[in-house]
């Protein structure tokens, strides 16, 4: 019997993974809003900022049950880390 | 036919089902093999170019093309003749309204159920009367199957990766129904969306499994039920709205309609009644009121609605539009309340099934 696959092949080559930033002071993190809970996000937004130095880049998700539009994924892939899937 | 796909060359039986499941390609249950014998003859029937794609499927990505839906159609148990409506219910998920990202992955029990409509569900023999959620007829069961097996295989959407459903749902198995359109009095739902009278489709409609409803009686005797189901707390329509179904036997339809109702003044009643006060929904807690704010921030949450007022009466979508009605199931005294995902998505899309020849 021939047989047919029903999956695509895995990619041969992982996605280069960034380096893991040596310190949050004067890193910049993306810090993905999601729209879930948008009071903690500015909690936590000020804490990194505040208490860790973190330059952050707050980019805002119009759904938090919808992929993340191209823009915010590209701005966040060029910041040293992103936090993203903050919910309830 | 110039096919794309790795193939494996197996002898034994066994062996190939079995390793269907190693490689986790299956959903559990036993496959029919997708031999480029049968699936070729799928992708003839159709007319369409096998590397056609009708894009990447969430959540994973994989392309959706017509050879892969094929693959997974033969592997649901589809004939030739069924595989046109597994396109058209793979195109209608596709629709970003629909979203399926969403729906995918949601922590809520949602599953896309697949409406047929027209000509085609008599001729292939779909299942729209008694039983009708139920097992028992290949046409409601292979190509329910061959969607969700689609979703498995392209979507990657498996329950212990990226399917983060907290309970699940039957139907992640199969969701597939057919309206029942000659004991029905009403027009069916594919032409109050659109479609031509006569004409073959598909709806998509992404919600949890069907609630039974004990109704019998006069049109307000059933509304006065119907309308109470509808609007359970636990649901996440009274908190977040969105998209809700009702399904009513042949019966109830020709109750309604003996007495001068329309499908549009059961739908009115409904949304002028399936409500509840204010005070009732913000006596579930501080997260339903997180997730309705979320929803008002966002503009899918009515702001004509006094959220300062506790007796302010909350209906469960927000417009009538929002609340689909099928007919289908046994003459009896039974119906069904399917609540939808709420505002986030798993909205209602129609599309037409492309028939060869026609």
């Amino acid at each position: 019997m021939d047989i047919l696959v029903p999956v695509w092949p895995a990619p041969e080559t992982a996605r280069p993974t960034k380096t893991r930033p040596q310190s949050l002071k004067g890193a910049t993190i993306a810090l993905v809003d999601d729209n879930l809970d948008i009071p903690f996000t500015t909690r936590l937004e000020t804490l990194l900022g505040e208490r860790h130095g973190v330059k952050v880049e707050r980019l805002v998700k119009p759904s938090g049950t919808a992929p993340s539009p191209p823009g915010v994924i590209d701005t966040a892939a060029a910041a040293h880390a992103a936090i993203v899937g903050i919910g309830l | 036919m110039n096919l794309v796909s790795e193939s494996l060359s197996l002898d034994d039986y066994e062996q190939a089902v079995e390793l269907f499941f190693e490689r986790g390609w299956t959903d559990g249950l036993p496959v029919v093999l997708p031999t480029r014998k049968r699936v070729e003859a799928l992708i003839a029937y159709a007319g369409r170019d096998p590397q056609a794609s009708l894009g990447p499927v969430p959540p994973k990505g994989g392309e959706a093309t017509v050879e892969k839906l094929a693959i997974n159609a033969v592997m649901g148990g589809c004939r030739p003749e069924h595989f046109p409506v597994v396109l058209a219910a793979m195109e209608a998920m596709m629709d970003p309204a629909h979203n399926l990202n969403g729906v995918s992955q949601t922590t809520h029990m949602c599953v896309s159920l697949i409406i047929v409509n027209g000509p085609i569900a008599r001729e292939l023999g779909f299942n729209s009367r008694d039983g009708v959620f139920g097992n028992g007829y290949r046409a409601n069961a292979a190509v329910g199957r061959a969607v969700r097996l689609a979703l498995w295989n392209l979507g990657g959407a498996v329950p212990w990766d990226t399917d983060k459903s907290t309970l699940s749902h039957p139907g992640e198995y199969a969701f597939c129904i057919a309206e029942e359109e000659e004991d029905n009095p009403w027009q069916p739902l594919h032409v109050e969306r659109g479609c031509e009278p006569g004409s073959d489709a598909v709806t998509v409609f992404a919600c949890e499994g069907p609630h039974s409803v004990f109704c019998y009686g006069t049109p307000e005797e059933m509304l006065h039920v119907l309308a109470d189901s509808m609007c359970s707390l636990g649901n996440n329509n009274m908190h977040v709205m969105g998209q809700t179904l009702v399904t009513l036997n042949p019966l109830n339809a020709e109750e309604f309609a003996k007495r001068g109702w329309s499908k549009q003044d059961v739908r009115l009643y409904l949304w002028e009644h399936a409500r509840r006060p204010l005070s009732d929904v913000r006596a579930c807690g501080v997260v339903h009121e997180q997730f309705r704010k979320m929803e008002r921030d966002a503009g899918r949450y009515p702001l004509r609605y006094d959220l300062d007022n506790p007796t302010t009466r909350l209906p469960v979508t927000q417009a009538p539009e929002d609340i689909h009605i099928v007919v289908a199931g046994g003459r009896s005294y039974f119906a069904a309340v399917l609540p939808g995902w709420g505002g986030f998505g798993g909205f209602a899309v129609t599309r037409p099934v492309r028939r060869p020849g026609r």
